[in-house]
């Protein structure tokens, strides 16, 4: 399945758009959404439910519903995405691109075995036969660490607990050998202790299979130390992205620094008050005319309710002093908060 | 599985003895059972005839006996000086030996009426069960497949009027264009093998399912579309199934819940047969002989026909909770 191209990104998202047609009007939920994704690599999106980045995802995954209206370019190793999917291609989404979804309670089918849902992808796109699936579907269990594979492969999925059902689902996606994985918010739904076995199995998996990975959260802590890129969403649009030690050693945009603050820190005082960010994501109707965190920000200027602030690559010297730019960390901030993340309050 | 077997047997027996309790009840008070089997004489006075005060009526009945001779027999017989309670008991006594009594009417046993008439009401019912869910399923699938378009608002449309026209309507629309101006089928039950037998109900067995199949489609479309909306749905697309694959292979079976159930209640309904169609196709099946029995207080028959449809009805939703475990094993191990 080694048909990469040369040089250039395995994926690459140019100006995605994403509007629903709803009763009450076009709905903008992704608006000029871009990055580059290399073979090989994590990438972290990261945001508050609204933020757009499961829409995203949803139309890598041409998971849309009819009524969504996409703009920008996607490509993958290559290919034009979107090209593919109006020409109704089978084996591609599944094959090479694969996602896990939030809740493994409901993302797997109640009434077939476990042992037919992931052996279902080997014989629908690689022709393997029943024998010949049920063999590898035994396999993948054994590897994402389920006990008693060969008795899990008969068994229904109400019979397995969500961290079990949840590595289920990471087998199923991996059946045929994807070179990137989506996981949308893998350990949402489980417990505190399966949470972090299951980011260190998809951890584990993606480096032995050379494979890439979206890792989708809205907790920058997870991102940290797995992602190598993060990309920082807020109200469909791309709030800072940069590499991830960038990212967290020089922070720019206040709302990546807010979103830090509401996560406890193992390093902090004891009894340290998390700050919550105050107000509510925008809803996407209400998106286009400002920066879209102005409403709830603490460096607000005038100026940021006068039009969308571009991305732009942040200086590489401290606050407003000239100097080189770096090419990979950008930032959507009119305001200079100051690059040790504490900005004047 | 033993303890729900058992507690079916039960649900059975409790079902047969209140049907059968309240029919036999109802019949008893309604009609009068004396004159139901002796007819007329059973006006005469036998008390005044034994005294001498009058004399018998007639006379004249066979074998020379006097009225009240045939009077007193006739109680005899049927226990009819003895209390209702005691009455049911006896009857109930003979079902229990098999014995389903005989016609008031003609001396038939009833047994031998019931299996005369019940092949061809049951024949009609999976004709039209066949035709009903035959057409529902692909039908649902389609809209829903395409929900809130032109075929799927068209399709609401169709249904409606199908379940909306009364089915002597839609009989006699049917017998009037294939029997009578394209003469396409014979206006006659025809009994000759079994292949002139299932031509003989392809119209009524559409004039039943057709209707049936609307009231499926509606169920099933709608437990599609909830179906649809699940994330093991989003799953199977993001494992690149094709959506006719998803459809029919991870949306129809755990959509099929309310099918069933409104499947077997209506195939007990159609086991008592229904009246009217056998009236239009002139068929002689069970709900015609129920409806005659009944206007002529034919007793043995009515309660006959009663058992009957009462254990169909039990045994066929004692299947449906089967196919239940069939398809959705979570249902399995609550059992």
């Amino acid at each position: 399945m080694s048909t990469a191209s040369a040089a250039g990104p395995l994926l690459s998202v140019q100006d995605l758009g994403v509007t629903f047609g709803t009763a009450d009007g076009p709905v903008r939920a992704v608006d000029g959404v871009s990055f580059d994704l290399t073979e090989g690599r994590t990438l972290g999106i990261v945001g508050e439910s609204g933020s757009g980045k499961s829409v995203t995802a949803k139309a890598l995954m041409n998971l849309l519903p009819s009524y969504a209206e996409v703009e920008g370019s996607i490509t993958f190793g290559g290919r034009d995405l979107r090209a593919l999917a109006a020409a109704r291609e089978r084996h591609f989404w599944g094959v090479e691109l694969t996602m896990v979804f939030q809740d493994p309670m409901t993302s797997l089918n109640p009434v077939k075995r476990i042992g037919e849902q992931i052996a279902e992808c080997l014989r629908v796109h690689l022709g393997r036969s029943r024998k010949v699936a049920t063999a590898e579907a035994l396999d993948l269990l054994e590897r994402v660490g389920i006990p008693e594979p060969r008795k899990r492969l008969r068994q229904y999925p109400h019979e397995l607990s969500g961290g079990l059902r949840q590595r289920v689902v990471i087998a199923m996606a991996l059946a045929c050998g994807p070179r990137l994985l989506i996981a949308d918010e893998p350990t949402t739904a489980l417990d505190v202790t399966v949470q972090k076995h299951i980011l260190d199995l998809l951890d584990d998996l993606r480096r032995e299979r050379a494979m890439s990975m979206i890792l989708i959260t809205h907790d920058l802590g997870v991102v940290k130390g797995r992602a190598d890129d993060v990309m920082v969403m807020y109200g469909g649009r791309t709030m800072e992205s940069a590499e991830t030690p960038t990212l967290f050693g020089r922070m720019h945009h206040p709302y990546t620094r807010a979103l830090l603050e509401t996560i406890p820190r193992i390093d902090a005082p004891a009894h340290t008050r998390l700050v919550p960010i105050p107000g509510r994501p925008p809803s996407p109707a209400e998106v286009g005319r400002s920066c879209p965190f102005a409403a709830r920000c603490r460096h607000r200027i005038d100026d940021c309710l006068d039009g969308v602030p571009p991305l732009v690559p942040v200086p590489v010297g401290a606050a407003g002093a000239e100097g080189a730019e770096d090419a990979s960390h950008h930032s959507a901030c009119i305001v200079s908060v100051g690059s040790d993340g504490r900005g004047d309050s | 599985m033993v303890g729900f077997v058992v507690r079916r047997v039960a649900a059975l027996v409790a079902v047969l003895l209140a049907v059968t309790g309240l029919a036999f009840g109802a019949m008893n008070v309604l009609g009068d059972p004396l004159f139901n089997v002796v007819g007329f004489i059973a006006s005469v006075d036998c008390d005044a005839v034994a005294a001498g005060e009058v004399d018998d009526i007639s006379g004249q009945t066979a074998g020379g006996r006097g009225d009240c001779e045939v009077i007193a027999e006739a109680r005899r017989e049927h226990h009819l000086d003895r209390a209702l309670p005691i009455r049911y008991g006896y009857w109930l006594g003979d079902i229990v030996r098999g014995d389903l009594g005989t016609s008031f009417k003609n001396e038939m046993p009833v047994r031998e009426v019931i299996g005369e008439k019940l092949p061809k009401s049951v024949l009609l019912m999976v004709v039209a069960q066949v035709i009903a869910v035959g057409l529902a399923v692909p039908w649902a699938v389609a809209a829903a497949y395409r929900a809130h378009r032109p075929f799927d608002r068209a399709s609401t449309v169709g249904t409606f009027g199908l379940v909306a026209i009364p089915s002597f309507a839609l009989g006699v629309i049917l017998f009037y264009l294939f029997v009578v101006r394209w003469q396409i089928f014979s206006s006659r039950y025809d009994d000759t093998d079994l292949w002139s037998r299932l031509r003989s109900m392809v119209l009524p067995g559409l004039t039943l399912g057709l209707p049936a199949a609307a009231v499926y489609m509606r169920l099933l479309r709608t437990d599609l579309l909830t179906t649809l909306q699940e994330d093991f749905v989003l799953m199977a697309r993001a494992k690149g199934m094709s959506d006719q694959w998803v459809m029919f292979r991870h949306v129809l079976r755990p959509s099929l819940f309310s099918l069933v159930t409104v499947f077997g209640l209506s195939t007990a309904g159609m086991i008592g047969g229904s009246l009217v169609v056998e009236q239009i196709f002139s068929i002689p099946g069970l709900g015609r002989a129920l409806v005659e029995a009944v206007i002529r207080d034919d007793f043995p028959i009515v309660l006959g026909g009663v058992v009957v449809v009462a254990t169909g009805f039990v045994v066929v939703n004692f299947a449906v909770d089967l196919l239940y475990t069939l398809i959705d094993p979570r249902v399995r191990a609550d059992g």
